[in-house]
């Protein structure tokens, strides 16, 4: 098994809500409540969760683009703290969902991703020039595309952009958050494989957020599933297709439409996702669980191993008996 | 032109940038005016030394009150005549231009520096900094400017052009601070600052590198308005003896002086005040053709604007009929028989800056009652816009340019707006993407659906009792509740359902539904669509779900068509389609979308290149220049939708696919 790239420990990110008295009072929304992973040298990672679970929240905390409320995070076996998110900048990088508000509209293409590099000054003047060529190239962007402006660019072209900015820094660690969610059906397949080409040359290890779980599942060795700010499940990519063991990753799975059967049953959810300010007692999932029995409603389930490197919190991951 | 782009039909190929702008300019004749009077005007100031006829100051006590030169009386050594002094008017005008405009530039230049250095210290830091200086804009704002001009300037006893410049130009801070703030907030959130933060750049980098370039032009805009504004208050203050020292001249000192001698000499008051007012005009115009032209959202293109023709919606020929009978535009025949909506050879375009777009190129097809109909396409293959012109919806100057749409008998594109309107409350629906910006803000979701169930007269009974009944319809557990609520208190899922709710309270023959679930999560997806599917089939209305997900649309409909750069590509019973693709197109789609039984290092096969661009139509077929099967025909010939089996239709060349393409998927992935 790869060395450990990135470890947080029961990271947690709550937002103080506004509104209320004097702007106060409103109970602060868990966005990312304990959240606990790992990710390893050149794998990657699948995130999977519906709107307002905190996957983009996570992603954006683990680069420290948000401060955690509580926590810990370990980079390549060291510690990570505010004063040493510098390094950090240096080692992990991010790419965005919407192409049209990632890059900046004024700056040609050379000077987006040459910034990185003028930053860390990595490369030395003469040589910027050719580097950036290089990794336009590396992308699959001619050399004529490094004048234009993003908005002369296509879609899936910009997104090209911003994974070219991502490698500039030769980071070991990318966050894909959304990435191929808002391109076309057609342009998506070319950049997932592009991703997946990358992180052979490069040895790239991605956390991949997205709500779309036949994406995720392609790209990702692992995949955890997020409901409500909490991780409720943890697998092998395979493992977790063939036998999801929470009920929530069932009715995700269920949800998502086939191109090979029609389904006739579905695990139909209740209701909608609950306000994240104040999550359910018990299982957060229990208001709107298929299986749900009266013992969820108090006790809450933790993430267990319940299958060899398959964890799941659920009380019943293993059906009622269990 | 955001609709239409929005709903990705259009993808440009822009020109140079700056050319582009160049032109857009020169197109307004407003601005071309403007631009040309404040250079006239500025160029007499500047020149003033060398043109002006006769020193300002001096006086010539034989000649007072003269009037100008082309009225009785005038001299043609003084053009504009002379005043009580019996100085230059024109002499002095020239040089009060000097005046007047340096003070408005460089009070314009304290206020817009010193607003943007504030604006952007509020907008971007997060501290009570930001809170102090819009407090101290609040404060500043409530207390009358001119007084405040007049206080300061009645104290100094030997006013210079400086105090006038400082006065005027301090106050206006706030102008410049308010707009630059708010467009520092919003910028501020984008992902590319987040971006440039997590490259590394510190927080003044952020700010010179990717902030400001977008925030800087709304500053350029509102100092040429202010700079209008200034010309005006610093006239005011020196009609009111609070300007530059006499005699130094300023227009709103010769136009005081003007004022005395009113009656005797009316001329020596209109001139100058008819030189600010062209100024202020000529200015105001300039900002104006600035505004549009820096304003982003406007940067796409503009739309050009072509005259309605009269025979717009009538071209269709008499041999387009094909399989409908000729109907007139209040046809009556075939009710019953025969599919409800039939669309024939429709196109549609949209007339752009210097091309059109060609949205909609020959789409023919047939919906039956009781029928679920799959429309699929990416972006700008003319999906929404096929939608939009069967309801005759297309915002000008977007219109069909030939083709008909017959629906239970009629042509759509030739009866009458007042009618049209009425088929779409009544037999046709529509669904959009985003529920809550078709939903009234301010009205609960009960008074909305009452007000339609009135406008309906349908059902009998208690309307409340109508509307209880159409959200239950469409498996909303809990109706009172959600009659109570406003759209913002409710979910985008529960929202699109009371959307589905509305469009069904008129029992319509034909819904259409354009992207109805792609702002909704995958399990909220599939209870909106089965509800939408459920609810349509036990009212035997005709479905027809646009989308760009194939893999939605074998879920939920009966047929499908596959749309690309406008033309139909493919079309027949979806199970057949996605089990045995006839187009390469539909093929590699189906071959894009991860498959559960891939293996970790196989890659997809992807489509390599671009989407065609759709003001440029090439020769031959759309697709040639992306497609596995490419064979020199393709790039000649535009192959027709022909049948290839029973229910199935393709527009390829190849008589059959192949299982494999002739090129490895390697060669064509990108």
């Amino acid at each position: 098994m790869n060395e450990i790239l990135l470890e947080a420990r029961g990271l947690t990110k709550h937002y103080e809500a506004s509104g209320g008295f004097l702007g106060r009072g409103g109970a602060p929304v868990k966005a990312v409540d304990g959240v606990d992973l790992i990710i390893r040298e050149g794998e990657t990672l699948g995130l999977v969760g519906e709107s307002g679970c905190g996957k983009s929240t996570l992603a954006r905390t683990i680069l420290l683009l948000e401060t955690p409320t509580a926590g810990s995070l370990r980079f390549a076996g060291e510690e990570l703290t505010a004063e040493r998110a510098g390094e950090l900048r240096r080692r992990a990088q991010i790419v965005f969902q919407d192409p049209y508000t990632s890059l900046p509209p004024r700056m040609r293409i050379e000077d987006i991703v040459a910034d990185p590099l003028i930053i860390h000054g990595t490369v030395e003047a003469g040589q910027r020039s050719a580097r950036v060529r290089q990794l336009l190239d590396d992308v699959g962007l001619r050399s004529m595309d490094a004048r234009k402006l993003p908005h002369e660019l296509s879609g899936g072209q910009r997104q090209r952009v911003g994974i070219a900015r991502a490698l500039a820094v030769q980071p070991s660690l990318i966050v894909a958050d959304e990435a191929v969610s808002s391109l076309d059906v057609s342009v998506q397949a070319q950049i997932l494989n592009l991703l997946k080409d990358l992180q052979e040359r490069h040895r790239l290890a991605y956390l991949f957020v997205s709500h779309d779980l036949g994406v995720v599942k392609y790209v990702s060795h692992r995949i955890a599933v997020m409901y409500l700010g909490r991780v409720v499940e943890r697998a092998g990519s395979r493992a977790l297709h063939e036998r999801p063991l929470h009920p929530y990753t069932g009715a995700l799975m269920s949800a998502a439409p086939s191109l090979h059967e029609r389904r006739s049953e579905r695990i139909r959810l209740r209701g909608e996702p609950p306000d994240p300010a104040r999550p359910p007692s018990g299982c957060r999932f229990h208001p709107r669980c298929p299986i749900a029995q009266p013992r969820c409603a108090e006790d809450e389930p933790q993430l267990q191993e319940w299958l060899p490197d398959h964890e799941a919190s659920c009380h019943y991951a293993l059906g009622e008996g269990s | 032109m955001t609709d239409v782009a929005g709903a990705g039909t259009l993808q440009l190929q822009p020109v140079g940038q700056s050319r582009r702008i160049g032109r857009r300019l020169r197109r307004r004749k407003s601005f071309v005016v403007g631009v040309t009077g404040l250079t006239l005007i500025i160029g007499a100031a500047v020149l003033a030394p060398w043109l002006a006829p006769h020193d300002p100051m001096q006086q010539d006590l034989m000649a007072t009150l003269l009037p100008p030169a082309w009225v009785e009386g005038g001299s043609p050594d003084f053009p504009f005549g002379t005043d009580a002094l019996g100085r230059d008017v024109l002499s002095r005008m020239m040089y009060g231009a000097r005046n007047s405009l340096l003070i408005a530039f460089f009070a314009v230049l304290i206020a817009a520096s010193l607003g943007l250095a504030a604006g952007v210290t509020a907008g971007f830091s997060r501290s009570s900094m930001d809170a102090l200086l819009m407090r101290m804009g609040d404060m500043q704002l409530a207390f009358p400017f001119i007084l405040l001009a007049i206080i300061v300037l009645g104290v100094v006893t030997d006013r210079t052009a400086l105090h006038i410049i400082l006065v005027l130009g301090i106050p206006g801070w706030i102008l410049y601070a308010r707009v630059v703030r708010s467009r520092v907030l919003s910028e501020r959130e984008k992902d590319y600052v987040t971006a440039a933060h997590a490259i590394g750049a510190g927080r003044s980098r952020q700010l010179r590198k990717y902030v400001l370039p977008a925030v800087w032009q709304v500053v350029l805009v509102i100092a040429l308005l202010d700079f209008g504004f200034v010309i005006l208050v610093e006239s005011t203050l020196s009609f009111l003896g609070f300007g530059l020292t006499p005699p130094e001249p300023s227009w709103g000192s010769i136009l005081a002086e003007g004022k005395r001698s009113m009656i005797v000499s009316p001329w020596l008051a209109v001139l100058p005040g008819l030189a600010i007012m062209l100024t202020v005009l000529a200015v105001n115009l300039t900002a104006d053709g600035a505004a549009d032209v820096l304003d982003p959202k406007l940067r796409k293109g503009v739309f050009r604007r072509r005259r309605q023709q009269d025979t717009g919606r009538q071209t269709v020929t008499a041999d387009e009929t094909g399989a409908v009978a000729q109907d007139d535009a209040a046809g009556t025949a075939r009710r019953d028989d025969g599919p409800l909506l039939q669309v024939v050879d429709l196109h549609a375009e949209f007339p752009f800056d210097e091309r059109s777009v060609y949205a909609v190129r020959g789409v023919s097809f047939a919906v039956d009652r009781g029928k679920t109909l799959g429309i699929v396409g990416e972006s700008g293959s003319g999906k929404s816009v096929t939608a939009l012109s069967i309801l005759q919806l297309l915002d000008a100057p977007g219109r069909v340019t030939h083709g008909r749409v017959v629906f239970d008998g009629r042509d759509l594109t030739r009866i009458p707006d007042a009618e049209m309107s009425r088929l779409r409350g009544r037999q046709l629906g529509m669904i959009f993407q985003n529920p809550s910006a078709s939903l009234n803000p301010v009205m609960t979701i009960g008074s909305q659906m009452v007000e339609t169930i009135a406008a309906h007269q349908a059902g009998a009974g208690n309307r409340t009792d109508v509307a209880r009944a159409a959200l239950a319809d469409v498996g909303i557990g809990d109706p009172d509740r959600v009659l109570r609520r406003y759209p913002f208190q409710l979910s985008g899922g529960m929202n699109q359902r009371v959307m589905i709710a509305l469009a069904m309270i008129a029992r319509p023959d034909l819904l259409i539904a354009d992207e109805p679930t792609t702002a909704l999560d995958v399990t909220t997806q599939a209870q909106v669509l089965e509800q939408l599917v459920a609810v349509t089939h036990d009212h035997d209305t005709a479905l027809i779900l646009i989308t760009h997900d194939i893999a939605l649309v074998h879920e939920y409909a009966d047929d499908v068509i596959v749309m690309y750069a406008g033309r139909i590509f493919e079309a027949g019973p979806v199970r057949d389609v996605v089990r045995q693709p006839r187009h390469p197109y539909t093929k590699a789609l189906l071959d894009s979308v991860p498959r559960a039984d891939l293996e970790p290092n196989e890659r997809l096969r992807a489509i390599p290149g671009e989407l065609p661009d759709p003001s440029k139509p090439q020769p031959g077929c759309p697709f040639a220049a992306r497609c596995a099967y490419v064979m020199d025909i393709c790039r000649v010939e535009d192959p027709p939708l022909i049948e290839v089996a029973e229910h199935r239709e393709a527009a390829c060349h190849l008589p059959a696919l192949p299982d494999a393409p002739p090129r490895a998927p390697s060669e064509v992935s990108v």
